[in-house]
């Protein structure tokens, strides 16, 4: 056995050296010498022990076959030479290649023979008979072709030791066939054919779109195996996908411009466009590939570019992954537009699968790229270019006066993710200052610091010059152009229309920082608003403004804060005093209106009204003690009265004043209260926030903040609504002292004058009666008629006077004991320093425990 | 619409210290020796027309009136560079121009006689002005003229204008050395009566602390009048900065003063001023904060008012109100920090029968004068301790009239006339019972003083042991 193998192998050697060596068209002569030292050097080749450097392994082999071939782009040629493979080593048993691995090195270094042609010595000079100008295929594919065409009638092929048309295989392959057949009503060619239509969406002969089903389904009357029937539905999912996107892109471009699709939707589309073109592409070879047979199931291993089910299950594999993201993608975009849309593309793009996130990527940068024009062109020319509405930011008409904070908005269903909320805002605020600029402040300068910026941003501020995935070249852009056009903003306000002027004047007057201007204001139209309302002017108070202000300090002011100055009656009620209903206003103007909005003004109101009544109150107090010209009273001597009276009128007095003392320290001290604690640190803390201020949002909150601080430590805040309470009834209650003073220090001056005028008591004795009866609320008054009626009415009066000083200092103490228990309750810390003041020398503390 | 204030200046010292005080005003607000405003002088937010009014060619004229019997002050200043600042009409030297011979007597009797021209030139003043506030009045207490005559001008104003206010800047005489007036303490007392019962306001400006504090604290060997009288205008131009200068709170003169002066008597006020410096003197330069600035102020050794109190009494005095008026620029915050601080330490006594509290006001300092420091201050405060002064013009005067000495001078005139001197006993009742008055505020029983003996008070007699004569104390 062993000879005739050794024989049977030289036999093979010198056939295949002859079939090598001589030129095809002679025949071959044997025993020539050429012929002769060729064969001597084969076998010498062949029993020499050489051995190649790499180990022996058929698998590692093939894949780095199929590894360079993938590198090398032939993603087809890969595919074909792995399908060989995988046939060729799957073949066992007689007939079959022993020595795989030797088979495929062989090939191989006769493949890289060939690539290195030109710095070898030409191996066809040796060995002419193997064709090395087969530019068609690859080397392997073209052997193995050579193997797999054995029945083709090739008897003479090296390869035909394997040939054994008694296999028994090969009957029960054949067998299998028939029974397949007979199973079959439709031939496997048939129906791939009809899953390639359908994943065009076109409906073949035996593959239909099925709406009941909602997808392509071999037709019920044809008789096919279950497990056919299942591969066909699945590989036609590709089909139901490719309908649904197709649909979904035709849909959008069909109904464009009419329907809202949008320049982003349009995008979209465009770019699903593309992928399914190269999805046709697709589809074109293997429409070609499905033209060849498929061979029967044991003629498989010899078959090249078929299809079959199986095989066109392995070409879909990808492409589904692709539509089915589109299919997703469309399905949550049908709703969808604009940056909701990019938004929703972008949630998909998380995904670890880097094919996918590539994908979405590559659609994301087509998608995104309008939207990122329109942020280009927002922020730095404040055009909101956005037709059919699909930027996150949406502007309105509105009043110049809101425009800032009411005329555009963030439309956060708008935004995609990818842009974060505080880039966001950054954007809208930019372009916001743009149009505040350009509507409000009727500036042109904003488009120098728009040129400047986009100068500093560079390259990615062309037109379209953005894209997906430059998030940070996005923030650098909208950085630069919101630093610049921010602090234009911020010197055309504070220049321009003098933000910090106007502040410091509404301090000065609506917050009665001008002393002066308050005191003449309150001296001329304290007298008008002591009369009900309805009856006061407004018209006659201009006018009193109008004096105040040219008596005053205030008269040095620019005329253009004066002119803004207005006085503002507030809708009164029936018994309103004018008191209750005057107020002065401050007329902001656009653009400064935008801080100064009519709820930010109705606070200054507020402010106004309560430091009004303050200085009141205590303008009240020192007309009070003026009144009292406390020397006039006590220097007059009272030699005439009776010492009972004289004592009544010192102690009254003394009553009188301390209870004065008492009510001029607290008013006094809120006063320093409200100067120190309140207004001038509330403002110094705004001139600082004021200074840093970076924009107009930051202006904005300082000012904010300012306005809210003294509202708060003003106790005009809702948490200190009770106090306030309190303090309004103390205020009160000190109005009501002031007219008992007066009526004091009156009846004393009248007692006065009847003590001088009793020695000659004719004097002036109609005047005194006139003045008499004007006070007709007085119980009794003192004519003359005598010293004893005099000293009886002095008493009596001064009894009256007295009993009534007590009521109001017995109110008066509770109170200020009810303010003051009330005020360390209250949260804010600044009302501790009011305590701190009004209680210096622990004169309440130390009062309070001995209650 | 300004709160006008009407200056009179009477007699050698009321004089010359007006003269100190116009100076340093024009210096604030820019106004030149001549009365126009200087061309650097444009910032505004300050209020010249308080003080100054303006002529018809723009000039500004103090609200000023020279007042004097003899006539070397008077044209000391119309031969001075501030000559054409004053207007000419306010000018009255008394025609003999003897001047009053330090004889109070003399000053108020020929303050009678000359009424009519002064209360022509007052009036004339008065109408000039919108709504007048009041009245200043520089005078000192011990000569013949600014006494004498301001006695009587005085009671004239409370009478003719007593819904006005005034105010005066009292000069107490030195009591360290012996004075070539030796009837000082008649004089001081009889004025004192009328600083009293008269007046809305009594700055005292002491002499004897004005030198003290020169010696002590501005190392002058021997201080001049020109210095101390510096002083004076220093003090006198503080205390109205809050008017000169309008802000929140405190821009008239009766809004100032209703606050220090709550019981009406006690209307004395003391004065303390940080950092001081004299003209062409290189002072060290302090680091000055608010809180050194409040602290000094509180300081004895910085008040301008000579404290006679022996220790255990010191002790018991207390202040009655304070306000502290700091210039420069301040941060608010550190008001409060400062208060805190001084309430922390106790540094100041503070009456019991009510509530107090330091006051504070800001003001701005003039951006025309220059100051190495940065902040100063001015204490205006009434204080119990200054009854101790008034004890000591009350022993001063015994001793004299004990001897009954130089009491001729005065009998010369028809207020004394036929030896009635019951003008000085009354006077010092009154004086004693405003020294009572000051006592009775260190206790925290001040609400029920004078009352708590009913018997007493019926009977109508005061003990001889000093205590309230009922009848004065009303």
């Amino acid at each position: 056995m062993e000879e005739e193998d050794q024989q049977k192998v030289a036999d093979l050697v010198k056939e295949l050296v002859i079939r090598l060596v001589s030129p095809e068209s002679h025949p071959p002569i044997p025993n020539s010498s050429d012929l002769q030292s060729s064969l001597r050097y084969a076998i010498r080749l062949l029993s020499s022990r050489l051995t190649p450097s790499v180990a022996p392994d058929a698998a590692a082999i093939a894949e780095s076959t199929k590894r360079r071939l993938a590198t090398e782009g032939k993603s087809s040629q890969a595919l074909t030479f792995a399908d060989l493979y995988t046939k060729f080593a799957s073949k066992t048993g007689p007939g079959s290649v022993n020595n795989k691995w030797a088979v495929l090195y062989l090939l191989k270094i006769i493949s890289e023979d060939r690539k290195n042609v030109n710095s070898q010595l030409d191996s066809s000079v040796l060995l002419p008979n193997l064709d090395f100008n087969d530019a068609e295929l690859g080397n392997e594919s073209r052997v193995l072709g050579v193997r797999g065409n054995k029945d083709k009638g090739w008897s003479n092929g090296v390869l035909l030791v394997s040939k054994d048309p008694e296999n028994l295989r090969e009957i029960a392959f054949r067998e299998f066939v028939n029974l397949v057949k007979e199973e079959n009503e439709v031939s496997e060619e048939a129906l791939v054919r009809d899953v390639l239509y359908a994943c065009q969406g076109i409906d073949g002969n035996y593959v239909k779109f099925d709406t009941n089903a909602d997808g392509y389904v071999l037709s019920e009357l044809i008789k096919v195996p279950r497990a056919t029937r299942i591969m066909v539905r699945k590989l036609c999912e590709l089909g139901w996908l490719f309908r649904k996107v197709k649909g979904y892109i035709s849909e959008s471009m069909d109904g464009f411009p009419s329907e809202d699709v949008g320049t982003i939707g349009q995008a979209f589309c465009a770019a699903l466009q593309d992928e399914l073109s190269d999805y046709y592409k697709l589809l074109a070879v293997l429409e070609a590939q499905a033209m060849n047979p498929i061979p029967l199931v044991s003629e498989t291993a010899s078959s090249g570019n078929y299809l079959s089910m199986r095989r066109l299950s392995v070409w879909f594999a990808e492409p589904m992954v692709k539509m089915r993201l589109m299919a997703v993608l469309v399905d949550k975009c049908r709703v969808l537009r604009g940056g909701a849309m990019a938004g929703a593309i972008h949630m998909h793009a998380q995904h670890g699968d880097p094919l996918v996130h590539e994908f979405m990527g590559r659609l994301l940068r087509r998608v995104c790229s309008p939207l990122f024009e329109m942020v280009r062109s927002w922020v730095l020319e404040g055009e909101l270019e956005d037709v059919f509405a699909e930027f996150f930011i949406v502007g309105q008409p509105v009043k110049a006066e809101s425009l800032w904070r009411e005329g555009y908005m963030l439309h956060a269903g708008m935004l995609p993710s990818f842009i974060s909320q505080s880039l966001a805002q950054r954007i809208l605020r930019t372009g916001k200052s743009i149009n505040f600029l350009r509507v409000c402040c009727e500036d042109r300068g904003w488009a120098d610091a728009a040129t400047e910026a986009a100068a500093a941003a560079g390259t990615t501020t062309r037109r379209w010059g953005l894209g997906y995935g430059e998030t940070d070249a996005l923030e650098l852009l909208v950085d630069g152009a919101a630093k610049r056009v921010d602090k234009h903003l911020l010197n055309v306000i504070y220049n321009q229309y003098k933000f910090k002027e106007h502040c410091l004047a509404i301090k000065r007057y609506l917050l009665l920082g001008q002393g002066d201007f308050v005191q003449y204001l309150m001296d001329i139209v304290g007298p008008e608003l002591s009369e009900p309302a309805n009856t006061i002017s407004s018209f006659q108070l201009a006018g009193l403004l109008e004096t105040a202000i040219r008596s005053s300090n205030a008269q040095y002011d620019d005329r253009d804060i004066l002119d803004r100055l207005k006085v503002k009656m507030m809708p009164h009620e029936t018994g309103d005093r004018g008191w209750d209903v005057f107020s002065l206003e401050y007329d902001a103007r656009v653009p400064l209106d935008t801080v100064f909005t009519e709820s930010v003004m109705t606070k200054y109101l507020r402010i106004f009204n309560f430091l009004w009544k303050l200085r009141r109150v205590e303008h009240a107090l020192i007309g009070a003690w003026k009144t009292m010209k406390p020397n006039c009273i006590t220097s007059r001597s009272f030699m005439k009265l009776q010492n009972a009276v004289k004592l009544q009128l010192l102690s009254t007095l003394r009553r009188c004043q301390v209870l004065w003392d008492e009510m001029n320290h607290f008013v006094s001290n809120f006063q320093y209260y409200i100067m120190f604690e309140v207004l001038e640190v509330s403002w110094s803390n705004f001139l600082n926030e004021m200074e840093v201020a970076k924009d107009l949002d930051d202006l904005l909150a300082a000012h904010e903040k300012y306005l809210h601080s003294i509202v708060e430590k003003s106790l005009l805040g809702e948490r200190s609504q009770t106090l306030y309470n309190s303090l309004f009834a103390l205020f009160d209650l000190i109005l009501k002292f002031r007219s008992h003073a007066d009526r004091l220090s009156e009846g004393i001056n009248e007692l006065q004058a009847r003590t001088m005028e009793s020695s000659v008591p004719s004097r002036d004795k109609s005047k005194t009666k006139k003045r008499v009866n004007d006070k007709s609320s007085e119980p009794g008054s003192w004519i003359s008629d005598g010293r004893k009626a005099l000293t009886q009415r002095a008493g009596e009066f001064l009894r009256n006077m007295g009993q009534d000083l007590d009521a109001v200092a017995k109110e008066y103490s509770s109170l200020l004991e009810d303010f003051i228990s009330k005020l360390p309750m209250q949260q804010h810390v600044d009302l501790k320093f009011l305590l701190f003041r009004l209680d210096f020398t622990e004169f309440y503390s130390q009062l309070r425990p001995s209650k | 619409m300004p709160r006008e204030i009407i200056t009179l200046q009477v007699g050698q010292c009321g004089n010359q210290i007006g003269m100190e005080f116009w100076k340093q005003l024009c210096l604030e607000h820019g106004i030149s020796k001549d009365g126009i405003l200087e061309d650097f002088a444009t910032q505004g937010g300050d209020r010249k027309d308080v003080f100054f009014y303006q002529a018809d060619d723009q000039h500004y004229i103090p609200r000023a009136l020279l007042i004097d019997l003899e006539p070397r002050v008077i044209n000391g200043i119309q031969n001075s560079e501030y000559r054409n600042l004053y207007n000419h009409e306010n000018i009255f030297v008394s025609d003999h121009g003897g001047g009053a011979g330090n004889n109070w007597a003399s000053g108020y009797d020929q303050g009678k006689g000359v009424e009519e021209a002064i209360m022509d030139m007052i009036d004339r003043e008065a109408d000039g002005s919108d709504s007048l506030e009041g009245f200043v009045l520089c005078h000192s207490i011990a000569g013949g003229t600014g006494s004498g005559m301001g006695s009587y001008l005085l009671e004239t104003l409370n009478d003719r204008y007593s819904k006005k206010l005034v105010q005066t800047y009292s000069v107490f005489p030195n009591q360290m050395e012996t004075s070539d007036v030796v009837v000082q303490p008649y004089n001081s007392l009889l004025t004192l009566k009328r600083l009293t019962l008269n007046a809305d306001c009594v700055v005292v400006l002491d002499n004897t602390a004005l030198n003290r504090i020169a010696v002590e604290r501005l190392h002058l060997t021997n201080p001049t009048f020109a210095q101390t009288n510096s002083l004076v205008s220093t003090v006198m131009s503080a205390s109205t900065t809050t008017l000169r200068y309008p802000g929140y709170m405190n821009n008239d003169l009766v809004g100032l003063l209703a606050s220090l002066i709550p019981t009406p008597r006690c209307h004395f006020l003391m004065t303390g001023y940080t950092p001081l410096t004299v003209e062409r003197q290189a002072n060290v330069i302090r680091k000055t904060t608010v809180l050194d600035v409040m602290r000094r102020l509180l300081q004895t050794k910085n008040i301008m008012v000579s404290s006679y109190a022996r220790t255990k009494e010191a002790s018991q005095a207390k202040y009655i109100s304070i306000l502290n008026i700091i210039q420069g620029e301040v941060d608010p915050t550190q008001v409060h920090e400062s208060l805190q601080r001084i309430r922390e330490r106790k540094l100041v006594n503070f009456i019991e029968w009510g509530p107090a509290s330091i006051q504070v006001a800001l003001s701005r300092k003039s951006p025309y004068v220059q100051t190495a420091h940065r902040v100063s201050g001015l204490m205006l405060a009434s204080h119990t301790s200054i009854r101790h002064l008034f004890s000591k013009c009350l022993s001063q005067y015994s001793l004299l009239r004990k001897k009954q000495a130089f009491l001729d001078n005065y009998r010369k005139f028809p207020m004394f006339a036929e030896n009635d001197l019951s003008e000085f006993d009354e006077s010092r009742d009154i004086l004693e019972s405003l020294v009572d008055e000051y006592k009775a505020c260190e206790s925290p029983d001040y609400i029920k003083w004078g009352m708590e003996d009913p018997d007493h008070i019926l009977t109508g007699e005061g003990s001889a042991a000093g205590t309230v004569d009922p009848k004065l104390a009303v």
